[in-house]
C-alpha cells in the first residue's frame, strides 16, 4: 500500500513537471497556461483575487484576464458554482434514480411489461438528453426546469438497465425460492427483489453519477447563469457564448474541480455500496 | 403470425403515436402559442405540432436536402471521432490494463482522466484546435476515450484468473497471452464500452456543433430551431438523431453477435 | 525394490505453505512426497487440506514458504508445459474452437501449423470428439470440456500431468465414463500423473499408489500401494482386492484416532 501511494505521488509530480516544462517550452500562456496562471486563476475564481486590484500588489503575479474579468464582475465563484452544479447532480439523482428503477422492475418483473415498454425505453434512451433543452425551455419558459428535467432524464435512462439485469437475471431464484416459502407482496420487494438486485443497481449508481455530472455541465453551458458549465464558458449572454476566446486557465481550474468534485461523489458511491452489499463478495 | 413479444411492442408504440396525435390535436388552440424566451415573445409556436405540419416539414427539410447533409455531415463527424477515439482508449486501456509497470505509473493519470468531464473540454480545444472540424472531432474523440479506456482497462482486469494461469502452464509466453487470452475475453467488455461511448458521442456532437455553428449539421439544427423557435423542425431534430444513434447501436449489436459466437448467450 | 532404481521425477522436501493476510493460513506444514517416471500417484485428502495449494507449487504458480520442490531434478520457478497442469476449475478457452483449444501449447511452442493439426487430429480421435473439432465448448458437456483440457496438456507432451480434482463437478456416471477415459488415455500414453481427489474409490481406480493427506496443514499421513491389475474395469471396482484396499484407505482418512 505505502508502494502504492509513493508511485501515485511520483507519477502525480511527473505529470506536473512534465506539464509544466511544455508549458516553459511553447512559452504561449494564453494557449498553455503555465502553473502559475492556473494558481492565479484558482484563487481570483475563489474570490481573493477580487478584492486585491493587481495594482495593489506589484510584485506579485496577478493573473487576469477577460474571462477571469467578467465571471468576477458578475459575482461567479469557483465554490459557488460547484455547489450550484452538485446541487443539480444531487436532484437528478434523487428524482431519476427511483424513476429509472421503477421502470427496470416493472420491465425485469413483469415478461408482459416488459414487451410493452421495451421498444418504448429503446426510443427514449435514443434520444441524447441535452439535445431536448430547447424544447422543454418552450414548455416550461425559462426557469430551472430546462437544465434540471435533461440531467433526471439521463440519469433515469441509465438506471433502468443494470435494475432490469438485476431484477431478471439474478433475483429469479431467490423470488421463486422465497414464493414457495409462502412471501408475497411487500416481503417480496423489500426483502428478497430489492437486495438480491441491489448489486447490480449500485454498479450501474457508479454510471448514472458520471453521466449526471456530464448533463448538468453540458445543460449549465448551453443554458444556465450558474454553476460550472458557466464558469466554464466565461459567463454572458447565451448569444455571445463560444463565440469569444476562453482563458485556459480558467478551463483547467474548472476541469480540475469538476474532476475533483466527480472523483468524491464516486468514492462516496463506492463507499456506501460496500456497506450495503456487504453480504456479497 | 409475428411472435407475441413483435406484436405486443408494435401495438405499444402504435399507442404512443395515437398519443401524441390525439394530444395534438386537443392541444391546437389550447396550448399557449405566444411564449416569453427571456428577452422577448414570440408567436405562432405549435408545441405539440400536429402531423400535418411535422409532415410539411419534413418533407421541407427532404426536399431542400437540409436534413440529408445535415446527417451526412454529423454522422461522418461522429463515426471518426469513434474511430479515433476507441482507437485511443482501447489501446491505452489494454496498456493499463496489462501492464503491470505501466498500470502502477497510470493509475493516477487514469483516475484523473476519469473524472474529466469531457464536455468542459469543448472551450480549451476551441482555444488549441480552432473553430474547425479539430475541435469537434478531437472533443467527441476524447469523449470516447474516457469510456473506451475504462472498459479496456476493467476488461483486462477481469479475465478469469483460470484461463491465464492455464495458458501459462501450457507454455503460452506474456505476449501469447495477452493475443489469445486478454484480448478475446476482454472483447466484450471493451466493445460494450464502444457501444455505451457512441451514444455519448452523439450527445456530445450536439454540443460541439455549436462551435463555430453553421449548416448542415444536426448540432446546429437543434439550435436554430430553437432559436426562431420552429417546434416541427426540432422534433424531427431530435428524431433524426434518436434515429441515428439507434442505427449505430443495432449495428454495434450485429457486430457483436458475429464476433462473439463463442459466447454462451449474447451479452 | 525398483523405487530405489529410478530416481523421482517429481519430489516435495519439506514444504510448508502459509497463506499471508490479515489471519495467515498455514495450508502445509512439512510435506514431503516423491512421485516416480510413469506412476499414477493419487494424493486423496479432505476439503480444504491444501491439495490445490499443493499442485500449484508443483505447477509453479506457488512458491513454498519453506522446503523445495523438484521437478527432474531442477527446482521449479515458474509454470512451464513441462508440467501440464489441468486446474480444477473449468479453464477451456470458451472463444476458442476444440481444436484450436487443442493445439494451443503447439502454439506457444512455436510447432508447425502443420504439425499442429496432426497432433490436434490424433488427440480429438483418442476423446472421440472428431465431430466437433469446430464447435466452441459451449456445446460441449461438462465432462467432454474436462477431457479436453486433459488432452489439451497431453498435445504439448509434458513430462508430468497435474491434475486437480478434474471430474469433481460431474455426476456419478459421467464421473465413472470419465475415469474410464483417462485410464485408457494414460495406460496408451504413459506419463507421470499426480492425481488429486477427495473420492476414495476415484483414487483407488486410477492410481497406482495413494498418499493421503491429513487436515489443515496438510501433511502425509499414510501412503498405500495399489497393486491391481490393469487395465481396470468395471469388475475392479468390485473386486475383493478393490474392496480390501478401500477398506484400508477409508480407514485411514476417516475421523479415527
Amino acid at each position: 500500500m505505502a508502494r502504492r501511494s509513493l508511485l501515485w505521488i511520483l507519477s502525480l509530480a511527473a505529470l506536473i513537471v512534465a506539464y509544466t516544462l511544455v508549458a516553459r517550452a511553447i512559452s504561449r500562456p494564453d494557449v498553455v497556461p503555465p502553473a502559475e496562471d492556473i494558481a492565479g486563476a484558482f484563487a481570483a475564481l475563489l474570490g481573493r483575487g477580487h478584492q486585491l486590484p493587481a495594482s495593489d500588489m506589484p510584485a506579485h503575479h496577478h493573473h487576469s484576464s477577460d474571462q477571469v474579468d467578467t465571471l468576477t464582475q458578475e459575482g461567479v465563484t469557483l465554490q459557488a458554482s460547484l455547489a450550484v452544479t452538485t446541487a443539480r447532480v444531487l436532484f437528478g439523482l434523487v428524482v431519476g434514480l427511483p424513476l429509472g428503477m421503477l421502470m427496470g422492475l416493472l420491465m425485469g418483473w413483469s415478461r408482459r411489461a416488459d414487451d410493452y415498454l421495451h421498444p418504448i425505453y429503446v426510443l427514449i434512451r435514443s434520444v441524447p438528453p441535452l439535445s431536448l433543452i430547447t424544447y422543454i425551455m418552450l414548455w416550461l419558459g425559462h426557469s430551472e426546469a430546462h437544465r434540471l428535467i435533461p440531467v433526471v432524464y439521463a440519469v433515469a435512462v441509465t438506471a433502468v438497465i443494470p435494475t432490469y439485469h438485476g431484477v431478471r437475471d439474478v433475483a429469479g431464484k431467490y423470488v421463486v425460492a422465497a414464493r414457495s416459502l409462502g412471501a408475497r407482496g411487500r416481503l417480496l420487494l423489500i426483502k428478497i427483489l430489492l437486495p438480491a438486485a441491489a448489486p447490480a443497481v449500485l454498479g450501474g449508481l457508479r454510471y448514472s453519477i458520471a453521466i449526471a455530472w456530464m448533463t448538468a455541465v453540458g445543460a449549465e453551458m448551453l443554458m444556465a447563469e450558474n454553476g460550472m458549465g458557466n464558469l466554464l464558458v466565461g459567463g454572458g449572454m447565451w448569444s455571445s457564448r463560444l463565440q469569444t476566446r476562453s482563458d485556459p486557465a480558467v478551463i483547467v481550474v474548472g476541469i480540475l474541480a469538476l474532476a475533483a468534485a466527480g472523483w468524491a461523489m464516486d468514492m462516496l458511491a463506492r463507499t456506501v455500496s460496500a456497506r450495503l452489499t456487504r453480504w456479497a463478495t | 403470425m409475428p411472435s407475441l413479444r413483435v406484436r405486443r411492442g408494435a401495438v405499444a408504440l402504435l399507442a404512443l403515436a395515437v398519443v401524441y396525435l390525439i394530444a395534438a390535436q386537443v392541444g391546437r388552440g389550447r396550448l399557449p402559442d405566444r411564449i416569453w424566451m427571456g428577452a422577448h415573445y414570440v408567436e405562432n409556436v405549435q408545441l405539440l405540432p400536429t402531423w400535418h405540419s411535422l409532415a410539411e416539414e419534413g418533407a421541407f427539410l427532404l426536399e431542400s436536402g437540409i436534413l440529408l447533409d445535415s446527417v451526412l455531415v454529423s454522422s461522418g463527424r461522429v463515426f471518426i471521432g469513434l474511430l479515433l477515439g476507441s482507437l485511443a482508449g482501447i489501446v491505452l486501456g489494454l496498456l493499463t490494463g496489462w501492464g503491470t509497470r505501466v498500470e502502477s505509473l497510470a493509475d493516477p493519470w487514469v483516475t484523473l482522466f476519469r473524472f474529466t468531464p469531457a464536455l468542459a473540454l469543448l472551450p480549451l480545444y476551441v482555444v488549441w484546435f480552432g473553430y474547425g472540424e479539430a475541435s469537434k472531432v478531437l472533443l467527441i474523440a476524447t469523449n470516447v476515450a474516457v469510456i473506451t479506456l475504462l472498459g479496456a482497462h476493467h476488461g483486462v482486469r477481469a479475465v478469469p484468473r483460470v484461463y491465464l494461469d492455464a495458458a501459462a502452464s501450457l507454455g503460452a509466453s506474456r505476449w501469447l497471452r495477452f493475443r489469445k487470452i486478454v484480448l478475446p475475453a476482454s472483447f466484450p467488455s471493451i466493445f460494450n464500452s464502444v457501444r455505451v461511448a457512441a451514444g455519448l458521442a452523439w450527445v456530445t456532437i450536439v454540443v460541439a456543433e455549436l462551435i463555430d455553428a453553421r449548416m448542415p449539421s444536426l448540432g446546429y439544427l437543434l439550435a436554430l430551431s430553437g432559436a426562431y423557435p420552429r417546434v416541427p423542425t426540432m422534433l424531427i431534430g431530435i428524431a433524426t438523431v434518436g434515429a441515428l444513434v439507434l442505427v449505430f447501436d443495432l449495428l454495434a449489436l450485429l457486430l457483436h453477435a458475429r464476433a462473439t459466437r463463442w459466447m454462451g448467450r449474447a451479452g | 525394490m525398483t523405487a530405489n532404481a529410478s530416481p523421482p521425477l517429481l519430489e516435495a522436501l519439506d514444504v510448508s505453505y502459509t497463506y499471508s493476510g490479515l489471519t495467515p493460513t498455514r495450508a502445509l506444514e512439512d510435506l514431503s512426497l516423491e512421485v516416480k517416471e510413469n506412476e499414477f500417484l493419487a494424493v486423496l485428502g479432505p476439503v480444504g487440506c491444501g491439495k490445490t495449494t499443493l499442485l500449484r507449487i508443483f505447477a509453479g504458480f506457488l512458491r513454498p514458504t519453506k522446503g523445495s520442490v523438484r521437478c527432474a531434478g531442477s527446482s521449479i520457478d515458474g509454470p512451464g508445459w513441462q508440467r501440464g497442469y489441468v486446474l480444477q476449475e473449468q479453464a477451456i478457452f470458451p472463444w476458442m474452437t476444440v481444436r484450436e483449444n487443442l493445439e494451443f501449447g503447439l502454439l506457444a511452442k512455436g510447432v508447425a501449423p502443420a504439425a499442429r493439426r496432426a497432433v490436434s487430429d490424433q488427440f480429438l480421435g483418442l476423446i472421440g470428439l472428431s465431430e466437433f473439432e469446430s464447435a466452441f465448448p459451449k456445446e460441449l458437456s461438462t465432462g467432454m470440456s474436462k477431457m479436453v483440457e486433459v488432452a489439451r496438456v497431453l498435445a504439448t507432451d509434458p513430462a508430468l500431468l497435474l491434475l486437480d480434482e478434474p471430474f469433481g463437478a460431474l455426476d456419478a456416471q459421467t464421473r465413472a465414463r470419465m475415469q474410464d477415459a483417462l485410464a485408457g488415455l494414460w495406460e496408451r500414453r504413459r506419463k507421470t500423473v499426480l492425481f488429486v481427489t477427495h473420492d476414495v474409490e476415484e483414487a483407488l481406480y486410477l492410481a497406482d499408489r495413494i498418499v493421503v493427506l491429513s487436515p489443515r496443514p496438510g501433511k502425509v499421513k499414510a501412503h498405500f500401494a495399489v497393486d491391481l491389475p490393469r487395465p481396470r474395469s468395471v469388475e475392479t471396482r468390485f473386486s475383493t482386492g478393490f474392496l480390501a484396499v478401500k477398506r484400508k484407505v477409508w480407514e485411514a482418512t476417516g475421523p479415527g484416532p
